[in-house]
Formats: structure tokens, C-alpha cells, sequence
């Protein structure tokens, strides 16, 4: 270890520095490594430890035993009314016929069935109109993400509720078509030539090298094109006319809560801000709406407009009952996204702000650009959460007469052939509520790993 | 721009009075600084060194007195007083970088939102500025991969990219682990021999001797003492300047 040149000892003149040697990392221990490992030490450490450990897998025995008897084992799968079930099986399985029977009704309600495939085609395409948001190649993702909230319910009510369409209605479905359309086309062309559709037809027309005001004039006259091809396919287009009453099922639910979703982000962002606005006026009024809807269960929201908001209407001005329903959805809901933004907006260092507007950020800009996107992320699990709890809270408008997929698998029990078939039913609609709300609470998870992957340590 | 206006001082504050409330945190400031000039600020805790600078780019706004940078004043004209902001770079204490862009990107934000800078070019400019506080292999890295001092140096530089006149520093170091000191104080060093006006609160009496011009001393939300830092080490007037120095030295 003797280093007799060290550059200290020279300058300082003291005795020759020793040169520190850190020790070699060594292997973790074998008993700690590996599922074994893991699992000694997680489950089986102690006597106390291994009891519970085995406890606990023999609960979970019986659980999962006595419902896979019931689901599968014991099932009937054949059977053309109730009666036959119990005949052969009693009550110690799962008459299924009975559900399946009913499940064009437990997904569409009362939808025609000659029509069903509207419903079926609008969730083609917002299907079809969400897959480019996952492609890594393409670089328009918010504008597609965008055009998709925004656009695609124009689309997608004419698709359900079809019927009459007036000049100006005629010209906003074609704009959601339209925006489809954009949405493909600049998929396909980032996909092979990494150009956005505009950039593409500009470079297809031999005008690159053409001034930026050119260019956009071309590009603005292809998005026009696309329009009034969209128009001419929506005025060829004749859905005959269902009524939001025949409208139910997980179709209903989806609408409801959707909807639900898409509103309540946005307001309640908007009403976070307004709530923080030092003009006391705005702060004020956000405030008493949060409150106020905040403090009232939805439920009676709900009551109240269905059965209160006609009374304030004018005579003669009906508001469909499916559109009362959303709207008190909406502003529930807004109320509550609110809150949720507000607090993720509080866990923003002031900091940030401020070295926002010492660079010369407006406020718009500093909120929008730096603080929004930090406050989102971090409230995605709340965000989600609330979508979820949205979810389910759409049952509760089974209680104004809407034939949401709750009230549709109660139905069921109600029908002569399968009378008093309750718990099938409610055990099928249980496991669509899972997949839906686990689902969701897993994408959530990813997403947030996904995007906070590149900034940990 | 003007002659009048080109001759005039980048910072004058006449007569500047601040209160939190009913506490009374800035009184009577006055303070003329000239091109090119480094000031530093130093004080004891409380003392109001932060509030006098966040009040020359109105971080906070003040109730009484006038300031002027490069001679115009801030008005109610939220405009005009976001245009008098980018002459004014700020460097803060806790580094304020934005932690969901990377190093790169916190460089080009402002050139790319308040400039309207075309992509390319921002870039290039950011990476200059980078090269310079020696950190350009960084840029693709998020600001909590960084050291303390990298991410301090980060701040410096995206601050330098709005192409300010006038940098302003809040305790740039007071954050920082004793090893990590240096390499900022030096990129500052090296920013003070490039000619920048610069105002500088902190206490690194080194970094005051080597380079400042003035060394300021505030106490109980007064100046109470400027002078060049020969003067100021050696013969301080006051003895709340002498306590204050004896134990900071
Ligand atoms: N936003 C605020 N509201 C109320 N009082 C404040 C606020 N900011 C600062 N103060 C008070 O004003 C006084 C001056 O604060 P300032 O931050 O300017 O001191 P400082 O000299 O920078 O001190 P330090 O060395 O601790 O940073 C302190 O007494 C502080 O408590
Ligand atoms: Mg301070």
C-alpha cells in the first residue's frame, strides 16, 4: 500500500497519504435469493408467520372452491327455463342459460335488434380512432387524442339516436366523420413516411420547397377535401330513429359514465382554477358549486332534475330524461374532479411557478405548460380512482327510470321463463363491473410507471 | 430603443417599501446598479435580501417607490412588465428546474414559448449555453438524475438561454453539499469576467472578495452598509456589519 509520490504529501508536507482500497461487493446470501427465497423469508420465517401463511391459503381454498363449484361445476349450461335448472341441479349451481338468454338485453337494453350494429360500429371506430394513441411512430398523438374526446361523440350520437338531420346537424356529424377520417389517414401516412397527412400532401403535390403560407393553404385545402367527402357520406347516411328509452345495458352505462368522464376532467380543472382565481368573484362562485354538489349525494341530484328541472322549464320545452340524467352525472362529477385537481395543483412547489414566470410565462402559459402537466401526473391514481367510483355510481340512475345494466340484470329475475333468477344474473354483471374497473386501475398503474419511468434516479 | 434608455441603469430602486401584511419587510431601498456591475448581497437570516431581489423582477410587488430596469418601470400593464421580466434572469436557491422536461428541454422552454424560437435553432443555443457551465452531455437526462450542482448549473444555463441583461442569483449554493460549492461558484465566476450585471445573494464571502464590485449589507429590511469589498472586510462601519461578519468569516 505504500505510495510514496502522493501529490499531497509534496504540497502539505505530511507524511505519505495511503491510498483507500473499497472492498469487493460480495453475492447476497443463497437462502435470500431467488421465489424460493422469497418466499421463506415472506411467508415462512417464524412459527406465528408459516400459521397465517397457511391459514390464509386454506381461506382462500374454500373461497375460490365453493364459487367455482357453484359457477362451473354444478352449472347448468343447457336449460330453456328455470325450472328445468332446478330439476336437475337445485340451487347448488349456476343456471346459466337464463343469462345468456338475456344478454343481448344486459348489452344493449331495448335497442332495436336490427340496429344493434350501430352501437356495435361506434365502438369499432372508437376503437380503430384510439390505436394510433399506443403506436410509437405516430407523433399527432394529441391532436388524434384530442379530435377523439371532442370529435367522436358527434359521430357517435347520430350513430345511436339517429333519425331527422337538419342542415346544421348534418354538418357537425360530418365534422366528427371528418376528424375519423384525418385521424386514419395521418396515422397511415406517419406510419410509412413519418409526414402528417398535410405535410404529405403537400410533399405528394410537388410543393415542398414552397413558402410556410403555401403550404398551409394546401394543407388547409386537403383537410377540406376530406370534409366534404365525409359530408356527402353523411348525407347518403339514413339511421331510422331510436328513442333514448329504448337505450340500456352496458350500452347505457358506458354512455352515461363516459360522457361522465370526458366532461368532468376538463370542468373540473377549469373550476380547480377558477376556485384559486384571486378575483373573488369567480373564486367565490367555484367555490359555492363545488360545495353544493360536493355535499349532496348524487342520488338526489339526480331526483332533482329529473323531477324538479321541469317545473323551472317553460312549458313546452321538454329536456329528454337521459339527457337530465347526464348532465347531473356531469356536474357531480365536476365537482368532485375539482377537488382532486386542486390538491394536485397544492402539491406543486411555488417554485415552479415561479421560475415559470421569471422567464416571462404568462400565467395561461405557466399554468398549461409547467404546472398542469406535473399535477395531472401525480393525480392520475386519484384521477382514475374517480373515474372508477364514476363507473359505478352510473347504477344509481336505474333509481329515474333509466335501464342501465344493474337494473337490466334485475330484469332478468323478472322475466316468466326465468322468474326469480336473480343471483346469475348479478354474478355476470359483477364480473363486467371488475373487468371494466380493474382494467381501468391497471392502465392507470402503467401509465404512471410509463411516465414517470425516465425521471426517477 | 433610445439612447436615454440604452444610457440608463440596468436596476435603480428609489425609495422601495415592502410590507407583508403589517410587517414591514423593505424599507426606503435604495439602490443604483451599473452595466456590468456585481453586486452582493449578504445579510442575516430574515434581513429581506430575497424580497429586495424577487421585487426587481416583481416575484413580489411592492407598495411603495419605483424600480427601473434599463429604465422602464413596472406598471399595470401585465404586458410591458412580462417584456421588462426577460431582460432578467433569475437563478433561485432550490434550482426550480422543471422535473417532467429533460435538461434539454428546460434550456429551450423559454426560447421556444416566450421567443417563438424554431426548434433547431433553440436547441443549438441551449447546447451552447450548456457547453458553457460544462454540462452538455447531460441534456437528454431529467433534472432528478442530476447532482445538486449539475442541476444548479442546469438553471444557470437555462436561465442564460432567454438571453437576459441583468441575472439575478437567490443563495445559489446554500442548497448544495460542501463538494458541489465550487463548481458552481466558478461557472458564476466565469459568468461575472463575461461582463454580465449581476446581483448576487449569498454567503460565500470568497466568491464577494474575488468578484464583486459592491458587497451590500441588509439587516432588519434596511441597507445598511455598501461598499467595494476591500472596504467592506477591512473597515466596516457599523457594528452590526462587524458582528455579522465575525460570524460568518
Ligand atoms: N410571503 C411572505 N409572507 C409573509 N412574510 C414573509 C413572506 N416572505 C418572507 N416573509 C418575511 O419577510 C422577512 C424577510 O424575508 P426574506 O426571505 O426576504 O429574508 P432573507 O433575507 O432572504 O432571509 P434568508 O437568508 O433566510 O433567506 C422574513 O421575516 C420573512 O419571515
Ligand atoms: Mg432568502
Amino acid at each position: 500500500m505504500a505510495n510514496t509520490s502522493s501529490p499531497l504529501a509534496d504540497s502539505s508536507g505530511l507524511p505519505p497519504a495511503e491510498i483507500f482500497k473499497p472492498k469487493p461487493a460480495r453475492a447476497a446470501p443463497a437462502s435470500t435469493l431467488g421465489i424460493q427465497g422469497w418466499i421463506r423469508q415472506n411467508m415462512f420465517s417464524s412459527i406465528p408467520s408459516a400459521v397465517v401463511t397457511l391459514l390464509g391459503l386454506w381461506i382462500v381454498y374454500a373461497f375460490l372452491d365453493a364459487i367455482l363449484t357453484w359457477a362451473v361445476g354444478n352449472a347448468v349450461w343447457e336449460a330453456s327455463n328455470r325450472r328445468e335448472c332446478l330439476d336437475q341441479v337445485g340451487r347448488s349451481g349456476a343456471c346459466w342459460p337464463g343469462v345468456a338468454a338475456w344478454i343481448p338485453n344486459l348489452i344493449y337494453g331495448l335497442y332495436p335488434k336490427d340496429q344493434v350494429w350501430r352501437i356495435n360500429l361506434a365502438a369499432l371506430v372508437l376503437l380503430v380512432w384510439a390505436v394510433p394513441l399506443w403506436l410509437p411512430r405516430v407523433r399527432s398523438k394529441v391532436q388524434i387524442g384530442l379530435s377523439l374526446v371532442l370529435l367522436f361523440p358527434l359521430l357517435a350520437s347520430y350513430l345511436f339516436l339517429g333519425g331527422e338531420k337538419g342542415a346544421i346537424w348534418s354538418a357537425l356529424i360530418a365534422l366528427g366523420f371528418a376528424a375519423f377520417l384525418w385521424a386514419l389517414l395521418t396515422t397511415a401516412t406517419e406510419m410509412t413516411t413519418g409526414l402528417s397527412f398535410t405535410r404529405f400532401v403537400v410533399g405528394a403535390l410537388g410543393a415542398t420547397g414552397r413558402s410556410e403560407e403555401a403550404s398551409r393553404r394546401i394543407g388547409f385545402a386537403a383537410l377540406l377535401v376530406v370534409y366534404a367527402v365525409s359530408l356527402l357520406a353523411v348525407q347518403a347516411m339514413a339511421l331510422s330513429f331510436v328513442q333514448t328509452r329504448l337505450w340500456g345495458g352496458l350500452f347505457l352505462t358506458t354512455v352515461i359514465s363516459g360522457i361522465g368522464i370526458a366532461v368532468s376532467l376538463p370542468a373540473g380543472i377549469v373550476l380547480a382554477l377558477a376556485r384559486r382565481s384571486r378575483m373573488p368573484l369567480i373564486s367565490l362562485l367555484a367555490t359555492a358549486f363545488i360545495e353544493l354538489f360536493r355535499s349532496v349525494p348524487l342520488i338526489t341530484i339526480l331526483f332533482m332534475f329529473n323531477t324538479m328541472l321541469p317545473l323551472f322549464l317553460p312549458v313546452g320545452v321538454e329536456v329528454n330524461q337521459l339527457l337530465r340524467a347526464i348532465v347531473a352525472v356531469c356536474l357531480f362529477a365536476a365537482a368532485y374532479m375539482a377537488e382532486v385537481v386542486r390538491g394536485g395543483l397544492q402539491a406543486i412547489p411555488r417554485g415552479q411557478y415561479e421560475a415559470a414566470s421569471a422567464m416571462g410565462l404568462g400565467f395561461w402559459q405557466a399554468t398549461g405548460l409547467v404546472i398542469m402537466p406535473q399535477a395531472l401526473k401525480i393525480m392520475i391514481p386519484t384521477i382514475v380512482g374517480n373515474f372508477i367510483g364514476l363507473f359505478k355510481d352510473t347504477t344509481l340512475v336505474s333509481i329515474i327510470g333509466l335501464f342501465d345494466l344493474l337494473s337490466m340484470a334485475r330484469a332478468v329475475g323478472e322475466d316468466t321463463r326465468w322468474l326469480g333468477l336473480f343471483l346469475e344474473p348479478f354474478f355476470f354483471v359483477t364480473m363486467i363491473y371488475f373487468v371494466a374497473c380493474f382494467g381501468m386501475s391497471q392502465y392507470s398503474l402503467n401509465l404512471e410507471q410509463r411516465l414517470s419511468a425516465g425521471e426517477r434516479r | 430603443m433610445n439612447e436615454a434608455v440604452a444610457e440608463a441603469p440596468p436596476i435603480e430602486l428609489i425609495g422601495l417599501n415592502k410590507w407583508f401584511g403589517a410587517f414591514h419587510v423593505l424599507k426606503d431601498i435604495d439602490l443604483r446598479v451599473r452595466e456590468g456591475e456585481r453586486i452582493v448581497v449578504c445579510g442575516p437570516s430574515g434581513s429581506g435580501k430575497s424580497t429586495m431581489i424577487r421585487c426587481i423582477n416583481q416575484l413580489e410587488t411592492h407598495q411603495e417607490g419605483t424600480i427601473r430596469i434599463h429604465g422602464r418601470s413596472y406598471g399595470r400593464d401585465a404586458r410591458e412588465n412580462d417584456a421588462i421580466r426577460r431582460e432578467i434572469g433569475m437563478v433561485f436557491q432550490s434550482f426550480n428546474l422543471f422535473p417532467h422536461l429533460t435538461v434539454l428541454e428546460n434550456c429551450t422552454f423559454a426560447l421556444t414559448w416566450v421567443r417563438h424560437m424554431p426548434k433547431q435553432e433553440a436547441e443549438d443555443l441551449a447546447m451552447s449555453f450548456l457547453a458553457r457551465v460544462r454540462i452538455p452531455e447531460q441534456a437528454g437526462k431529467y433534472p432528478l438524475q442530476l447532482s445538486g450542482g449539475q442541476q444548479q448549473r442546469v438553471a444557470i444555463a437555462r436561465a442564460l438561454c432567454a438571453r437576459p441583461r441583468i441575472m439575478l442569483f437567490d443563495e445559489p449554493t446554500s442548497s448544495l453539499d460542501p463538494e458541489m460549492i465550487n463548481e458552481v461558484l466558478d461557472t458564476m465566476v466565469e459568468l461575472a469576467e463575461s461582463g454580465m450585471t449581476m446581483v448576487v445573494v449569498t454567503h460565500e464571502m470568497g466568491f464577494a472578495r474575488k468578484v464583486a464590485d459592491r458587497v451590500i449589507f441588509m439587516d432588519q429590511g434596511e441597507i445598511v452598509e455598501e461598499a467595494p469589498p476591500e472596504a467592506f472586510f477591512a473597515a466596516p462601519r457599523y457594528d452590526r456589519t462587524r458582528l455579522f461578519l465575525s460570524q460568518v468569516l
